[in-house]
């Protein structure tokens, strides 16, 4: 089984439109504006998503789908949102379980019309089920068996209040195998951008199926190097957290750093894949992170002892990262020296996306999180390698 | 991703609608709605208006020309690129009423972000200069280049409001 690394960006393309749509349906409902914030298709083995959702407690409706698509579909928002989404609804609290499956109905119908128009094939729903969960039990089942899932996740933000929900589906992999195969091969439905990607010169970034939890890994074995690097500089004791790597459109990384000022390093790749990696604090973390790496207490929080700081940080992480990923995919990967940035956040990253962007569509988010001696910091690690590179190394990979 | 995406929020002042233009994207609009653009970096914002008609439109392009891809298909995106970004804009604001002889172009971005990167930004802006002299439209103004982030609103008024990320803020 072969697939196209570029046929996640077409079923990328469709589960933004079907969380569109999920938004429109939730905004006529609750009277309320929502917007899809972002929509990313990410390759995770079980293992992985479990720590990723470990402590988190969610609400959820979950419906079962056959016909154009066979599997399961959730949509899940924080319970310490319970209040908020019941209050926006008609009927209000006093409603509870059944005004919350009716919203999960009702989203979730939106977001599958958008799969079976592009299909041209009906999704049937079983009926909505309710349920509340720990942890990663709120993914629908099967996402933690095996070694290497779809999911798709949307984020769909309410304007005027503080809501934001998430879409979850996990396609049943075997049809869905066939389905990202034979659809993304021969389609080019109008205005699907990413459909038609896989048409053309497509041989160049098929990978095998096997190969993509191969590739979910990389971030993680990436996190756990980089920790040791920051532990073994600052004598410090350092973890670094990684949820998972998202595949995201390369258009939307910006939007996806944001416009708050952020501040970090960013770094040219060399060897296989060849590609940029930034690491991007929000200001606080940037300067918290600084300090506790710094004998005193800087003048400036973001000034040159800081820049320093952030560069040597960038420096231990990057060569973690990628030591990681090249043990992984037995390659050798160099770096640039680091360069600092401090502007708004999706300023900096733009000259990246357009150096890619003449050639590849998308991009991998790989989130993290960085823990020193009490120090909470939170990052972002924007890997994004030459996709037509990553797709030879993981091909090999299998190979041998 | 061609069409305006509607933000729903209203403008600072409480009376306008506002169109939110992302990365590769471009909106047109008439009446007191504002356009905007966030996080211009190496990106070109193109800002067009017919002054009599008030039609304007907004683009922000990543990359100065599809001619450069180095992707074997033609991008199903035109508001990516520079030069298509701007015919397509041009054409928007006709089928919007505006007529091409009275637009004007106010210029923003193409900021030499990194040093990692071969100069994209200064290239976007040259491509811009030339696609808006092909077109036979006059640059009224511009805040280019340097290395800082930018982001722009565009006013019912014609007015280009930019902030830069160091607060500081102009109007073109």
């Amino acid at each position: 089984m072969r697939v196209d690394v570029r046929a996640l960006g077409a079923c990328n393309r469709l589960a933004e439109r079907g969380a569109e749509r999920a938004a429109d349906a939730l905004a006529d409902l609750t009277g309320t504006d929502l917007a899809v914030e972002v929509t990313g298709a990410s390759v995770a083995s079980g293992e992985d998503l479990a720590e990723a959702f470990a402590g988190r407690e969610s609400i959820g409706v979950s419906v079962g789908l056959d016909g154009g698509l066979d599997g399961e579909a959730v949509l899940a928002f924080d319970s310490q949102q319970a209040d908020a989404l019941l209050s926006l609804l008609p009927g209000g609290a006093s409603m509870g379980r059944s005004a919350v499956t009716e919203v999960g109905n009702i989203a979730l119908g939106g977001f599958l019309d958008g799969w079976a128009n592009y299909l041209g094939q009906a999704i049937d729903m079983t009926p909505p089920r309710y349920f509340e969960a720990d942890g990663a039990a709120v993914l629908p089942d099967g996402a933690l068996a095996g070694d290497g899932v779809f999911l798709f996740e949307s984020r769909l933000d309410a304007t005027t209040t503080d809501l934001d929900f998430s879409i979850y589906m996990l396609p049943d992999s075997g049809p869905f195998r066939d389905l990202v195969v034979g659809k993304t091969a021969t389609a080019a439905t109008p205005g699907a951008e990413g459909a038609a990607e896989g048409t053309g010169d497509a041989g160049s970034t098929v990978v095998p199926y096997e190969s993509l939890s191969t590739f979910a890994s990389l971030a993680k074995r990436g996190s756990t190097n980089a920790a040791d690097n920051i532990g073994m500089m600052t004598g410090l004791d350092t973890t670094v957290e990684v949820s998972r790597l998202r595949f995201v459109p390369l258009a939307d990384v910006p939007a996806e750093v944001g416009v708050e000022p952020h501040a970090g390093t960013v770094f040219e790749l060399q060897g296989e894949p060849s590609g940029y990696l930034a690491i991007l604090f929000e200001e606080e973390s940037a300067a918290a992170v600084a300090a506790s790496m710094l004998p005193t207490e800087p003048d400036d929080p973001l000034g040159d002892m800081a820049e320093n700081a952030l560069c040597e940080l960038g420096n231990v992480m990057t060569s973690g990262f990628i030591d990681g990923w090249a043990n992984v995919l037995g390659t050798s990967i160099a770096h640039s020296p680091p360069e600092f940035v401090h502007d708004i956040g999706s300023a900096t990253i733009s000259p990246i996306v357009a150096e890619l962007g003449r050639r590849q569509d998308y991009g991998f988010v790989i989130d993290a999180a960085i823990q020193t001696e009490g120090v909470q910091a939170q990052c972002d690690v924007y890997a994004l390698p030459d996709e037509r590179e990553l797709a030879a190394a993981l091909s090999r990979l299998s190979e041998t | 991703m061609s069409h305006p995406s509607s933000a729903g929020g209203r403008d600072a002042s409480g009376s306008a609608r506002r169109v939110a233009v992302g990365v590769g994207d471009l909106a047109v609009v008439d009446g007191d709605a504002a356009l905007t653009t966030s996080g211009l970096g190496s990106c070109v914002a193109v800002a067009l208006v017919d002054p009599t008609t008030g039609a304007r439109g907004l683009l922000h392009a990543m990359l100065p020309s599809a001619d450069d891809s180095q992707s074997s298909r033609p991008s199903a995106r035109p508001a990516k690129y520079v030069d298509s970004g701007v015919d397509a804009l041009i054409d928007e604001l006709g089928a919007a009423g505006a007529s091409p002889n009275r637009l004007e172009a106010r210029l923003v971005g193409g900021a030499e972000m990194l040093d990692l990167t071969a100069a994209v930004g200064p290239r976007n802006v040259e491509r811009a200069e030339r696609a808006l002299a092909d077109a036979g439209i006059p640059i009224v103004a511009r805040d280019v280049g340097d290395g800082v982030g930018r982001t722009v609103r565009y006013r019912p008024n014609g007015e280009l409001a930019v902030r830069a990320a160091d607060g500081f803020e102009r109007t073109l």
